[in-house]
């Protein structure tokens, strides 16, 4: 059996104030699996992150959850602390109990802090099945192409062709320029468009 | 605009449109059409000869947005880039009756080509930005109130920008289009589409406030003497120097603010009657004007949902391109290597259009300044014993990712040939599309597999 770090992140008060996260932990220790379950006030810290590789080194985990916010804003740095201590990064599986529960049951503490359980059991229940995945390599061609030759399309291609690279500006008109051409002057400094 | 065209790493196709794209991040392979232009931009010096020799002379200017003309073989304006005309098919006489030539005749080089065909050219990129802009609601469908476009003297901020401008038809010179004369009393109406569920948008197409109050700077700079009223619903003004910028109009330049709405706009005689409210004065109000400029909400260009799907990636209920995440990934869409610059993604006035451009170059130079690029492995996989070949995954993948393959196996002594999906790697996002559309249950999104999420599910119903 795999074994499994749970790692309750208290998100300052943001999910702190309304979770009940010792509870939370209490309730995670009784899982199969779990070796070990701390808190942190932010997990995301620096401090945060030295205590998850600290704690995943020390009982030779193999997977992690990290009950906080939405994976979209954090997943990425926790896939990161695992590998850097030597987990792979697709072993780290996030229960949301910030924005799919302290959030959102704000004026049902008791409730949430039930829902925040659910959701770490849940998270528990996948990594325990989760395989390592790896990354494959493709190559680059490094040119690109614009869509659209006003300002946006302009401004893009410039930057991209001052720093070396081929690029093509593709434009439905007969020029470039779009709807800035059009413009007479522009505020606040009331320069001209083209 | 020259900066662009004289760059040595900028190739430049105007005219043109994508027509295609397969391929994936890194490796897009893009089909370009070429409009034929009609003449031959290696020959022509842009003297402009053909311009003023062409006889079809009344041709209305799309670039002056209908308030000038122009003629069959033209230059979109003066400083057009590049600097060569094209020929419009539709309004040149050789082209439709085979009755003219004289471009031909008079071109000092040879240029003129009426054999010129539509080409399509397809080519290799890493990285494709998305900078197609926008367009401006078509007031006079949704605003019959406004005169439906019917009244010669009710424009569009769009039109009155081609008004004032040193280039435009009546060189700079603020003219009604009805009789020429220069209005002395303009109302400007802000808001015509934007934040109006009913008629119109629901969003605020961010720039209007703006620019609203440069326009009525510009009135009362170039009008002596001339009243300017402007309605709106609320002043938006955040940026650096903005809300300057508005309280020099209202406070130096005089422009008279009139919180409420615009109910009705008719012509009354030679005026236009402007019948509105005065919400923070609780009375209706009328004013008489010469001239009333609709500062209209900012639309997707037309085609633009139809290229999204070309390209593949995702736009909004609006039809504006969406963002990868509104905070952390403003200029990345959720297909790889799809940035996004400028409007298409959503109003905005021209620093944030620049910022926003210059930010989707730095993505692409980020990609660039690698030689090869890790693949994300939560993507879908098949079980090629169990797949039947139906191939159901195939239309619900918005990524194009999967496609039969033959496979061949040994069975009770024969070699059996049979059909299974295949799934492109780099063409996959892990959206799981395909797994939910699989009855054989024999797609999976690796790290999201049947087994993992009805783990998941057991433990939530425990």
């Amino acid at each position: 059996m795999k074994k499994i770090g749970v790692f309750l992140c208290w998100c300052g008060s943001n999910i702190g104030g309304v979770v009940d996260i010792p509870k939370v932990a209490e309730a995670t220790r009784t899982l199969p699996g779990v070796a070990v379950v701390e808190e942190n006030k932010y997990t995301c810290s620096e401090p945060g992150q030295v205590a998850m590789i600290q704690a995943i080194k020390e009982h030779n985990l193999d997977a992690v959850v990290v009950a906080s916010c939405s994976p979209r804003m954090h997943l990425p740095t926790f896939q990161k602390a695992a590998q850097q201590a030597g987990v792979n990064p697709y072993m780290v599986e996030m229960a949301n109990i910030r924005e799919h529960c302290s959030w959102v049951h704000a004026s049902e503490p008791e409730r949430a802090t039930q829902k925040a359980m659910e959701l770490v059991r849940k998270a528990v229940a996948k990594v325990a099945k989760l395989e390592p995945l790896f990354e494959s390599y493709i190559p680059v061609t490094k040119r690109a192409l614009v869509v659209g030759g006003g300002i946006a399309g302009i401004q893009a291609a410039l930057d991209i062709a001052d720093a070396g690279h081929q690029v093509v500006l593709v434009e439905k008109e007969s020029t470039i320029g779009g709807r800035m051409a059009q413009l007479d002057k522009t505020f606040p400094t009331l320069d001209c468009g083209t | 605009m020259t900066a662009a065209a004289q760059h040595p790493n900028i190739t430049l196709y105007t005219c043109s449109e994508v027509e295609s794209v397969g391929g994936y991040i890194g490796n897009f392979e893009v089909a370009i059409k070429k409009r034929a232009k009609y003449v031959d931009y290696t020959k022509c010096t842009g003297c402009g000869l053909c311009e003023t020799k062409c006889p079809t002379k009344k041709v209305t200017s799309e670039f002056d947005e209908g308030m000038g003309q122009r003629t069959a073989i033209y230059k979109a304006f003066t400083n057009a880039v590049p600097s060569k005309p094209v020929i419009d098919k539709n309004s040149c006489k050789k082209l439709i009756d085979g009755k003219c030539g004289v471009c031909a005749k008079v071109c000092p080089t040879g240029a003129i080509n009426y054999e010129d065909q539509d080409e399509v050219i397809t080519e290799k990129f890493g990285a494709i930005v998305m900078a197609t802009g926008f367009d401006l609601i078509d007031w006079g469908k949704y605003y019959g109130e406004y005169g439906g476009g019917a009244i010669p003297d009710v424009v569009s901020g769009i039109q009155f920008e081609r008004l004032v401008n040193a280039s435009g038809p009546t060189g700079g010179k603020i003219k009604r289009p009805s009789d020429g004369e220069i209005p002395n009393t303009v109302v400007f109406v802000k808001c015509v589409g934007s934040r109006d569920v009913q008629k119109g948008k629901s969003y605020c197409s961010r720039a209007c406030c703006m620019y609203t109050a440069k326009h009525a700077h510009q009135v009362l700079e170039k009008v002596k003497g001339s009243d300017v009223y402007v309605f709106y619903m609320d002043v938006r003004t955040p940026g650096k120097m903005y809300d300057e910028f508005y309280m020099r109009t209202r406070e130096e330049d005089g422009a008279k603010y009139i919180r409420g709405q615009v109910s009705k706009i008719f012509q009354d005689g030679n005026k236009i009657v402007v019948r509105g409210e005065d919400t923070l004065v609780g009375q209706s109000v009328e004013v008489v004007a010469d001239m009333v400029v609709l500062e209209t909400a900012m639309v997707p260009r037309l085609d633009a949902t139809q290229l999204a799907q070309t390209i593949g990636f995702s736009y909004d209920k609006d039809g504006w391109f969406s963002e990868a995440h509104p905070k952390l990934r403003p200029v990345e869409t959720n297909t790889g290597g799809v940035f996004l610059a400028g409007c298409c993604q959503g109003p905005k006035d021209v620093p944030d259009t620049v910022a926003q451009a210059s930010a989707a170059a730095v993505k692409v130079l980020g990609m660039f300044a690698k030689d090869q690029l890790a693949a994300n492995p939560q993507i879908a996989s098949v079980n090629e014993a169990t797949c039947v070949g139906c191939l159901l995954c195939k239309p619900i993948c918005p990524y194009k990712a999967i496609e039969g393959k033959e496979i061949s196996e040994r069975a009770h002594g024969e070699t059996l040939t049979r059909t299974v999906a295949n799934v492109n790697s780099a063409l996959c996002q892990g959206c799981g599309a395909c797994t939910a559309e699989c009855r054989s249950g024999s797609i999976n999104l690796k790290g999201f597999t049947n087994q993992q999420l009805l783990a998941e599910v057991d433990a939530a119903c425990l």
